[in-house]
């Protein structure tokens, strides 16, 4: 027999997924754009408070089925983790902003070496689809592997940081626009790391301790 | 029976290990109505000055649990029961143990309010007291004042005293019986379903009095319902078919319980 809290469970879950969608459209087109140099700036900025709004109405709801149902054990991990996992996907729109608002403040950055960004970038956007593959089917094996591409993406950032500190021939425009849009991803894949822990959260209970 | 129960003897299904001192515990508890077993090996430990609940579905033996507590089981025709309750280091159910000492120390609240309808306010609330022997009026009259008040209930029937207990709403009829189990000042108090008769309003002020309560006792609360355990109570216990599936801190009982059966039963999937 379905429970009436179920009604509510199926749509909370069909709207965090819809953010995950939209969430991962964002961060890809940040990154796409930056890579070939276009301003889309607009286009992810709407996107970006769409997520914000998307994120507000998940809260509304996760208080409106705690308050209806008074939801305990797994039915209140899974609550919990929407709100948390909706707020993680926010994040990457808020970022995803962030990354195309580099074009704005900088302008052209044609000249500069795109390498490690497109790099980097390609690896959040696999930790983005890989967390909400594993959020989606509850896959817990799935989401252990994401603290690991985690660390790629740090060693990466400092990787970048050091060099273009070090580096004679740095060009402070290459230097400062490129750390800025590896500091956004690296927090994109801080987050997708908090999207698979709360995976494990919803499953089995256990917290991961944050770094 | 030992004194103290060897850790052999006792599963208790605990999910943080209690460093406080035990009030009850139960050992390889089993209580029968004729034939029907109703409590199996009910191995439980019960901590001082913490509010406990006990939840489970209809039947399966959360009253009868308390009951044998304090030895209200056996006034039940063809009740039986086996294995040990310990008040502290006693047994209660040892050889030569008076079932009314017991009572004394472990008293009970039931679900529907039952305060003696002939006597007033005063009168119910000394009764205990009296049959006990006391007959110094200024003892008795604080004895009534301290349980009245205990029982958040002074306020409002202080110049009311002489008025019969039946006639109070049935909010305060309960917190008077309330009053009447304290007056005799009990160790623990056992509470079956307090507020499953009240309204909301009754019902938060019995719950703000139980959380009041465990400065001074240890509570033990059977209730229907899952929100109110998790409000008022520390640990919780969860009983099935007479069996304790799981014993632990309310908080992690309810947000992450170990045993698949609580799962369910928390979130509605049988029961």
């Amino acid at each position: 027999m379905a429970r009436l809290m179920d009604l509510g469970l199926e749509k909370l879950r069909n709207m965090v997924l819809d953010m995950a969608e939209l969430s991962e459209n964002t961060v890809s087109t940040a990154i796409d754009a930056y890579v070939q140099g276009k301003d889309l700036r607009e286009r992810i900025y709407n996107w970006s408070e769409e997520l914000r709004m998307l994120q507000d109405e998940v809260s509304e709801l996760a208080v409106e089925i705690i308050a209806r149902y008074q939801p305990v054990a797994s039915d209140l991990r899974f609550v919990k983790s929407c709100m948390e996992v909706a707020y993680g996907f926010s994040r990457f729109g808020r970022y995803a902003h962030d990354i195309s608002d580099v074009f704005g403040i900088f302008g052209d950055l044609s000249t500069c070496d795109k390498t490690a960004i497109e790099r980097v970038g390609s690896q959040a956007k696999e930790m983005i689809r890989l967390s909400i593959k594993a959020f989606t089917e509850r896959n817990v094996e799935m989401a252990s592997k994401l603290p690991k591409m985690d660390d790629v993406v740090d060693d990466a950032y400092l990787d970048f940081v050091k060099r273009s500190a070090t580096s004679p021939d740095s060009d402070t425009k290459c230097m400062i626009s490129g750390t800025l849009i590896l500091r956004y991803l690296e927090r994109i894949a801080d987050h997708a790391t908090y999207v698979g822990e709360s995976v494990a959260y919803i499953v089995s209970g256990e917290r991961a301790a944050r770094k | 029976m030992d004194k103290e129960l060897k850790a052999e003897n006792t599963k208790p299904i605990l999910i943080s290990r209690p460093v406080e001192p035990l009030k009850i515990q139960t050992d390889k508890l089993n209580a029968w109505f004729g034939n029907n077993h109703v409590l199996k090996d009910v191995s439980l430990r019960i901590k001082e000055n913490h509010v406990t609940a006990i939840i489970g579905p209809s039947g399966c033996g959360k009253s009868t649990l308390i009951r044998c507590m304090n030895r209200m089981h056996e006034l039940v025709p063809q009740a039986k029961v086996s294995g040990a309750v310990l008040l502290d280091d006693a047994n209660v159910y040892a050889k030569g143990v008076d079932p009314v000492s017991v009572r004394r120390k472990i008293g009970m609240v039931f679900q529907k309010p039952n305060p003696f309808p002939t006597m007033s306010v005063y009168d119910n609330v000394a009764a205990g007291l009296k049959l006990n022997g006391e007959r110094d009026h200024a003892r008795l009259d604080r004895a009534v004042k301290r349980s009245l008040d205990l029982a958040f209930l002074w306020e409002e029937v202080k110049h009311e005293l002489d008025k019969s207990g039946s006639s109070l709403s049935g909010g305060q009829q309960q917190r008077l019986c309330i009053a009447r189990a304290l007056a005799v000042e009990p160790e623990v108090l056992l509470m079956d379903e307090p507020c499953s008769a009240l309204d909301p309003i009754a019902t938060a002020k019995i719950e703000e009095l139980i959380t009041n309560l465990k400065d001074q006792y240890t509570v033990v609360i059977v209730t229907h319902n899952m929100q109110q355990a998790a409000r008022v109570s520390d640990y919780t216990a969860f009983l099935y078919l007479g069996q304790l599936i799981e014993y632990g801190e309310t908080t992690n009982l309810f947000e992450n319980p170990t045993e698949e059966l609580t799962e369910r039963y928390l979130t509605g999937k049988f029961g």
